[in-house]
């Protein structure tokens, strides 16, 4: 683990040093934040909807006895600082991110990237730079699109469901008196950060795969379980260092 | 007539590589003069393409020097692009072309990405160098939509468009029919006369390397056991020259 690690830090430094943003690397980039979205986005609606509406189902039965009133506080809470984050950093790493891997370890299995190094071309500025970008501006985005969503999903149940006494004017009123701007910055930022995650992790593997198509599956399955698994990781980092700031 | 030398010299000396301790360059010594088109004949597994990509940088020796235009080859791998003093370029076995691009996007990469050249300057060099290769009119298609052998000369349209200095040459003529292979050849003639760019091909294939080539080398066990000129190897009395040219005699 540690191996890999080092190997996505130092590919995280070296994207760094290698950001250009001539007219051809914001084409890049704009190409890389059409595919984010385009593969993204009906899902994230999808999977920000349900956990809206499960979240307000779940809580409400939970809540039956005191008051639902606080509805709008959890799910809010809930989707703007962790849910939203950290479920679009799943979902970029598992969509997007696995799509990375597996195309730029099809690269190195086919010599696409040694055909580019013989060219003169940095493989990580060509690659790897505007897809970290590309992912890096798409995550709040998305976490601003699943946190919309999300809310909007738990009005859609308290307004049907007759088992909650709540009126959807009281659950949005109560939401907006909890969540703050800070909460939801916060849940920007992390997505931002989960977005380089979620990018840099994938083209690390990509990029060290060996081997046919075993190579290029056994490296788009890892980068997929191991972005996860540093998403959580930095989750937590995040919000002990965020503790009592907003 | 041929052209002036565009080309630069080669010198490998005491090449040597290992994986896994299983030796693959036993110490490869080669000289090639500018504008000289030098064929690697061998065997499969013999090192070729190892010692293609120790010329280019794409793997690095364990011992011995290679030297480009006089130039240590580390220290023209340090250079940055626009400071090089020539260029070296790679056709791949496969073309190696980048699937998501299109064959004038592949074509112009190179240029594209070091150089200063407008659109419209690009897309006449790409259109002049996919007509040397008789493949006019493909530009937007995509590497997919082509043969295996339109792919190799588009694999020689993007080495040419960057003028070369120096051109490898990965099996330019594995996996095709006899007629390709001859277009192939007619190719790589056609760029040493008009251009006299250094070349050096790999392959396995000693009929098209006696055609075509200057003078041949021919790879054994990691060492070059024989360079002379495609006359000069029909007298060889190594056995393994010998095979080759009975094999290569039989068309096969």
């Amino acid at each position: 683990m540690l191996q890999w690690l080092g190997e996505a830090v130092v590919l995280f430094a070296r994207t760094l040093v290698a950001i250009r943003l001539r007219a051809r690397d914001r084409h890049r980039i704009v190409v890389q934040l059409a595919r984010i979205g385009s593969e993204t986005l009906p899902i994230a609606a999808l999977l920000a909807l349900f956990i809206g509406m499960v979240l307000v189902v779940q809580s409400a039965d939970q809540l039956r006895e005191v008051s639902q009133s606080v509805l709008g506080p959890i799910v809010g809470l809930a989707m703007t600082k962790e849910i939203g984050p950290v479920m679009m950093g799943f979902l970029l790493a598992g969509r997007a991110g696995s799509a990375m891997a597996a195309e730029l370890g099809s690269m190195a299995v086919y010599d696409e990237l040694a055909a580019l190094r013989t060219m003169d071309i940095d493989p990580v500025r060509f690659l790897v730079m505007p897809r970290m970008l590309a992912a890096t501006i798409a995550m709040p985005v998305l976490v601003l699109y699943a946190d919309f969503v999300g809310i909007a999903g738990g009005a859609l149940v308290i307004a049907v469901d007759p088992a909650i006494h709540l009126a959807v004017s009281e659950y949005l009123a109560r939401l907006l008196e909890w969540v703050k701007l800070g909460d939801v910055v916060v849940g920007l930022v992390k997505g931002a950060v989960f977005g380089t995650v979620a990018s840099v992790v994938p083209c690390a593997f990509g990029l060290a795969t060996r081997g046919g198509a075993e190579g290029i599956a056994a490296s788009t399955t890892a980068a997929v379980v191991w972005s996860f698994v540093l998403i959580l990781l930095v989750d937590l980092v995040i919000v002990r260092l965020t503790f009592g700031l907003t | 007539m041929a052209a002036p030398p565009h080309g630069v010299a080669v010198a490998l000396r005491g090449v040597r590589k290992a994986y896994d301790r299983q030796v693959v360059l036993a110490g490869v010594d080669l000289q090639v003069a500018p504008g000289e088109l030098v064929a690697i004949v061998g065997q499969s597994g013999q090192g070729k393409s190892v010692l293609l990509r120790q010329v280019i940088g794409l793997e690095t020796p364990d011992a011995g020097e290679i030297a480009v235009g006089g130039l240590p080859l580390p220290r023209w791998l340090a250079l940055p692009p626009e400071e090089k003093p020539f260029r070296i370029a790679m056709v791949f076995q496969n073309a190696e072309l980048l699937a998501s691009l299109t064959v004038a996007e592949n074509v112009a990469l190179r240029l594209e990405e070091h150089g200063r050249l407008s659109r419209a300057a690009l897309r006449d060099v790409v259109g002049r160098v996919l007509a040397s290769v008789d493949l006019a009119g493909v530009e937007d298609k995509r590497p997919g939509e082509l043969s295996g052998g339109m792919r190799k000369r588009v694999g020689i349209a993007r080495a040419l468009a960057s003028e070369p200095e120096l051109i490898l040459y990965d099996e330019p003529t594995a996996d095709l029919d006899p007629l390709l292979t001859e277009q192939i050849a007619a190719l790589i003639a056609r760029i040493r006369r008009e251009r006299g760019t250094t070349q050096l091909i790999v392959t396995h294939n000693l009929a098209l390397a006696r055609v075509i080539a200057d003078r041949i080398a021919v790879l054994d066990a990691g060492r070059i056991v024989e360079y002379s000129t495609p006359e000069a190897l029909r007298a060889s009395p190594t056995p393994l020259v010998r095979e080759l040219l009975r094999a290569a005699a039989l068309g096969i």
